[in-house]
This record gives structure tokens, C-alpha cells and sequence, in this order.
């Protein structure tokens, strides 16, 4: 069963200030969080997360299209490296 | 072929039938793919394979490789990696770079300080990222590959110059 629409997105509380207060700065720097529950709000967007795995911070970058997922979603907690192969990484 | 001009595409797993097919692990973003890049070259660089795939089967695929016409030709090739050449590999957009060119390329900072080396390219939903393996720190440090933490890639010097985010680097330089 899905969350309540009327408790609106979980967040926590020191997730909202560290950003908060990394965008007043205007500073281009790491927050880093250990809420991997707390979930992507729209004021998230341009910043940059450092979300843990259980071992380190993951970076992410917070994008328009992860509005409404939860951190945890984008720093897994196993990696599988494979090979390199023909894969392509973009700069965006 | 020298090696740092091939890339590894695949690898054989053993025989498929009695026929003289292989059974094919491809490590192609698309796995079919490795059929495009023929010929495959062994490790050393001695045999080389024209690929013709027959099938698709559980964990990979059924080949037919060039010279290989019996099962016994085929359980003697079980394990080899098999190797493209890197001028095989389509050609990329702007911005876009192989994992392979990126791996092992040295990132340095905008004052021209060693930061560490390239270790693997991951992306785990929220863009690529460049696994930098700084000499002075215990873990790897994931640098988002963006314009604005990437400003430059020169694939000629096998150099990289990052504008870091603050905090990534933590304990480089202060001896942590």
C-alpha cells in the first residue's frame, strides 16, 4: 500500500536544512546523507548528494526526472563492475 | 595488433552441440553486438575469429567462429577473452567516450594536481560517474562525469581535468 497523499513526502528534517543551506551558499559542494529513505523533492534539483551505501557516499546529481524517488534508489549498496567492453559514458 | 589497440568484447564458455559451435559470453552494451566487431583476436594476438551467431541461449549466445568446426576445436577454446579491435568500435558523439578510453586515464585537478586515477565508469540511474582511485585516500571517490565537474577530457594525453565539488576530496590533502 502506498503512502498517505495527505502526510505528503517523507523527508527527513536534517535533509531539507543541509540543502537548504547548501543552495543560500551557492556553493558547488558534496551534501552528504545517510537518509537513503528520505525521498527527491523538486528543490533538490541542481544539487549534489553524497548518499550512503553502507561503505561510502555515493555523488548523485539530482535531476528534474528523480523528483519523487528515494535516494537510496540511486547509490546501491553492491556493485558489480563488469567489462568495459563498448559501453559509452556521456558528459552531461 | 598491439594490446592497447583492442578492446575485450566477449569471451568463449565452451562448446554448444556437437557441431562445432561455442557458446558465447558477450560483455557488449547490446549483446549481439560482438558479431559487428569481427574479426575477435585471441588474448596473444595469434588467432583471429569471423563470428556468425546462430542463436540466442541461457547465459549467452551460440557462435559459429571461423576455423572452429568441431566440438573438440570448440572445448579447447573454453575461457580465451576474445579481443576487437579498437577501430572496430562504432563512432561516438559529442561528449560521449568508450568506459574502455576512459579507464586508466589520470585526473587532475584545475591547479594541475594529481587527484588519482580512473579506476571504472558506473552509473547507477543518476548519470555517469568516473571511480577515481586517489593514491592518499582509503576509498575510491565517485566524480560525476559532468561538463561542470569534467571540464576536460583529453584522450591524446590520456588526461583529465576536474573541477571537483567541495567535500568530495575530503582528506586528500590534509593527510586524512
Amino acid at each position: 500500500m502506498g503512502r498517505s497523499v495527505w502526510k505528503g513526502p517523507f523527508v527527513d528534517a536534517y535533509v531539507l536544512k543541509k540543502a537548504e543551506k547548501s543552495r543560500e551558499s551557492g556553493r558547488n559542494e558534496v551534501i552528504k546523507i545517510w537518509s537513503r529513505r528520505s525521498t527527491i523533492l523538486p528543490q533538490f534539483v541542481g544539487l549534489t548528494f553524497g548518499v550512503y551505501n553502507g561503505k561510502k557516499h555515493v555523488t548523485v546529481n539530482v535531476s528534474e526526472d528523480m523528483i519523487g524517488q528515494k535516494f537510496g534508489e540511486y547509490s546501491p549498496t553492491r556493485t558489480y563492475y563488469g567489462h568495459a567492453a563498448d559501453k559509452k559514458a556521456k558528459r552531461k | 595488433m598491439a594490446s592497447d589497440d583492442r578492446v575485450c568484447v566477449g569471451a568463449i564458455a565452451g562448446a554448444f552441440g556437437v557441431r562445432g559451435e561455442v557458446r558465447l559470453k558477450s560483455f557488449c552494451a547490446d549483446p549481439e553486438a560482438i558479431a559487428d566487431y569481427a574479426p575477435l583476436w585471441s588474448e596473444d594476438g595469434a588467432r583471429s575469429f569471423d563470428v556468425t551467431l546462430t542463436r540466442a541461449i541461457a547465459n549467452g549466445l551460440a557462435a559459429r567462429l571461423s576455423g572452429v568446426t568441431t566440438k573438440e576445436q570448440a572445448d579447447a577454446l573454453k575461457g580465451a577473452r576474445l579481443f576487437a579491435g579498437r577501430d572496430r568500435l562504432p563512432a561516438l558523439g559529442d561528449d560521449e567516450f568508450y568506459h574502455a578510453d576512459l579507464i586508466g586515464m589520470v585526473v587532475l585537478d584545475t591547479g594541475g594536481t594529481v587527484l588519482g586515477k580512473v579506476q571504472a565508469v558506473l552509473n547507477h540511474g543518476a548519470g555517469d560517474l568516473l571511480e577515481v582511485n586517489a593514491p592518499g585516500l582509503k576509498d575510491t571517490v565517485l566524480l560525476p562525469f559532468t561538463r561542470a565537474s569534467v571540464p576536460t577530457v583529453d584522450l591524446a594525453t590520456r588526461r583529465i581535468i576536474a573541477d571537483p565539488p567541495e567535500g568530495l576530496f575530503d582528506g586528500l590533502f590534509d593527510g586524512g
